[in-house]
């Protein structure tokens, strides 16, 4: 998988989203549980507020000041015995990985939920050198087995998905025999994965965070498949973006508060670890450790006009409080990062000509923006790039004649009026019973959801009803 | 050995910083001061009655049982919760505490340093039940922490059905402020650490089928606190 999960048309995707119940109902149930979570966590933390200003304050301080904390990274990574590995693209940091595994022989690799290293279609690479990669989150395990279908949350992967299709795809790819509870199915992934994890040749991870003035990794769990993955193997990959990085455990512990309540409305996850290269005399860990630095396309977001969407610590809240993701789903989005903060970064990632359309998916009713723990104004974003759109002309031909007439119209008071006048007699011939059941081009968008209400007649308007009441009672 | 040169003869490193510096418009910078963090939050320390109080009550919600015993009782309270669970056999480290506290477990398996990466991953494997002491334990989110050494490795936390964390009172502190301060300070004089810090807050679970909860998935499925 890369950024981009799906190359049909942005229309063709949404159309497949709003028609699929089994999704809607799916996505909207979660939706409702996990911004009902979060809600009683941040209000049970208190001053919420003023914890997001201190996780905005902290991101924004490290964004700054990256390349110093990158450096002290590096040495301390360097100093504990682990190797560090900077890739400006995403080929440079798969061809690194692939070298890796070339050179230990590897075969059998365990991976924890890692958005990232789909970003650099690590699977392809290591299945194209022949290895068995095995997703080990319960929600990419079951995605995998289901053909490797595109995750459609950041945070619950296998969202989409119902038990009964769940149950099936483990009947039909692993034989599975018991009933569709998510206990039985949960417990049955637990002993198919438990060997996976005793015989892996290399484990890889992503990275939540890395703690410059330590060395390490930061990862936050609930399943603890990104422990066994970072305990059992002898070698251990850790793939992180490069924003991803907080000067030490007392900004990592502000982070992880922020994060763990945001995303699933836990105080704390059930894991929270801080790893690096396996100490001397210490019998498990990772003899070799590797942490792959990944740019692809973030250094051009930094320091630019969407620098702070590089705050972005990957909770999912706005995922989760988003009313266009509710009904579209994250599929639709065609890109590994969905909703608004996918809306926002994709197109920087993976540029305008893939993904020019997102911007637009938003009501722009900036419940993302209040949501994001670490302030990143979303929807002030969408808008900067939908005017970027704009300006570079990316618009159809349909788009540009329509915004023109309308500022035609709207600058002119007596056009205006006119338009008004005619706009009933205008519409008689498709509507019926003062409703547009299905409008010409212009409405068309409106009309394949819903009714339009017909234009009222002149002496109806709002413009003759208050001539009328001139000097009239006044109430 | 001779292999690996030439995948890490050159990290990039330079060019990469070099080029991040540039697009924040600057030169690069080798000194930063790290802002203080100002909190929200309660700055008194809640006695440790209180403290005892609120981890209760937050192990309820992450399914986790917290049984109040003392040093004098604590063999018994575990050979019960032993007995209650059917999860033997033992896992236990080298920590001194279990000879402190007189602790011994009928077959019992050990993770020790000296055994290797194989065989103690297999023990813990094999195990039914771990027994750990925690360094820290977090009020507010029930959580335990536990730092790796060459006596209790990472996978020790991981492999077993069912978890015990013995909590001794004196190691709760409100919340991950205080732990994460005292970590850093650690690291900050240079003292010697494992090369991973668990933050353990119950079982392991998952709600990835259908947002609901499920208690046990690769990790222990079942934790208990016990406090002495």
């Amino acid at each position: 998988m890369s950024l981009q999960t799906d190359n049909r048309k942005f229309s063709e995707r949404t159309a497949e989203g709003i028609d699929n119940p089994f999704m809607r109902s799916a996505v909207s149930s979660a939706q409702d549980s996990l911004k009902t979570r979060r809600l009683s966590a941040a209000t049970a933390l208190g001053e919420w507020e003023e914890w997001r200003k201190a996780g905005q304050q902290i991101r924004q301080h490290t964004l700054k000041h990256l390349d110093y904390y990158l450096e002290e990274l590096a040495r301390n990574i360097d100093r504990r015995g682990g190797k560090i590995y900077f890739a400006r693209t995403k080929e440079e940091a798969s061809a690194y990985i692939g070298r890796i595994v070339e050179q230990k022989n590897a075969k059998r690799i365990v991976k924890s939920k890692s958005m990232v290293t789909e970003e650099i279609e690590l699977n392809h690479v290591l299945l194209e050198m022949g290895c068995e990669v095995t997703e080990t989150d319960l929600g990419e395990y079951i995605l995998q087995v289901d053909d490797w279908e595109a995750p459609s949350h950041i945070v619950a992967p296998a969202l989409h998905k119902d038990r009964k299709q769940i149950r099936r795809v483990f009947a039909e790819r692993l034989g599975y025999q018991g009933d569709e509870t998510p206990e039985n199915l949960a417990r049955f992934a637990r002993e198919v994965l438990r060997q996976k994890f005793l015989e892996a040749d290399i484990g890889i991870t992503g990275c939540n965070f890395a703690v410059a003035n330590l060395g390490a990794i930061n990862l936050v769990t609930n399943e603890g498949n990104g422990d066994l993955t970072a305990a059992i193997p002898k070698t251990h990959i850790a793939v992180m973006g490069m924003e991803r990085i907080v000067p030490s455990l007392e900004e990592m512990e502000v982070l992880d508060n922020l994060l763990c309540r945001s995303a699933v409305g836990q105080k704390l996850t059930s894991y929270i670890t801080v790893m690096g290269p396996s100490a001397p005399g210490e019998a498990d860990g990772p003899e070799d450790f590797h942490l792959v630095v990944v740019d692809n396309g973030r250094s051009d977001i930094l320091g630019s006009e969407f620098n702070d969407a590089l705050q972005c610590i990957r909770c999912g809240a706005c995922l989760n409080v988003c009313p266009v993701y509710r009904h579209i789903g994250g599929h639709s989005y065609g890109s590994i990062y969905p909703g608004p903060i996918g809306a926002v970064i994709t197109p920087l990632l993976g540029g305008y000509d893939d993904y020019k359309e997102l911007p637009y998916a938003s009501s722009l009713c900036a419940a993302c923006t209040d949501v994001c723990p670490v302030k990143i104004p979303l929807h002030e974003q969408l808008i900067l790039h939908r005017q970027k759109i704009v300006e570079q002309g990316r618009t159809g031909t349909a788009d540009r004649l329509q915004m023109k007439t309308a500022a035609r119209v709207l600058s002119s008071p007596s056009l205006f009026g006119k338009v008004l006048r005619l706009a009933n007699p205008g519409s008689r011939m498709i509507s019926s019973r003062g409703r547009i059941v299905r409008g010409p081009a212009i409405v068309r968008g409106w009309t394949s959801a819903r009714d339009l209400p017909q234009p009222v007649r002149q002496k109806d308007s709002f413009r003759s009803w208050m001539e009328n009441r001139k000097g009239g009672s006044g109430n | 050995m001779s292999m690996q040169q030439p995948i890490h003869a050159n990290n990039n490193k330079e060019a990469f910083l070099d080029h991040i510096a540039a697009k924040l418009g600057r030169e690069r910078v080798h000194q930063v001061e790290r802002p203080k963090l100002a909190l929200p939050g309660r700055k008194d320390t809640p006695a440790t009655e209180e403290l005892v109080d609120i981890l209760k009550e937050q192990c309820f919600f992450i399914h986790t049982q917290v049984i109040e015993s003392s040093p004098e009782i604590l063999q018994q309270t575990l050979n019960d919760l032993l007995e209650a669970n059917g999860g033997g056999p033992v896992l236990t480290s080298a920590d001194p505490r279990f000879a402190e506290y007189g602790l011994e477990f009928s077959g019992r398996l050990l993770w020790e340093a000296a055994a290797g990466r194989d065989e103690n991953i297999r023990r813990a494997a094999a195990a039914g039940t771990a027994v750990v002491f925690a360094d820290y334990a977090l009020a507010e989110s029930g959580t335990i922490v536990v730092e790796s050494r060459p006596d209790q490795g990472r996978a020790f936390h991981f492999l077993t059905g069912h978890y015990i964390a013995v909590i001794e009172r004196s190691r709760i502190v409100p919340r991950s402020t205080q732990a994460a301060a005292d970590l850093n300070r650690r690291v900050m004089a240079g003292e010697p650490m494992g090369s991973c810090i668990n933050l353990i807050s119950g079982p392991s679970n998952s709600a990835d089928i259908e947002m609901q909860l499920v208690v046990g998935v690769h990790g222990p499925l079942r934790a208990t606190y016990v406090l002495i």
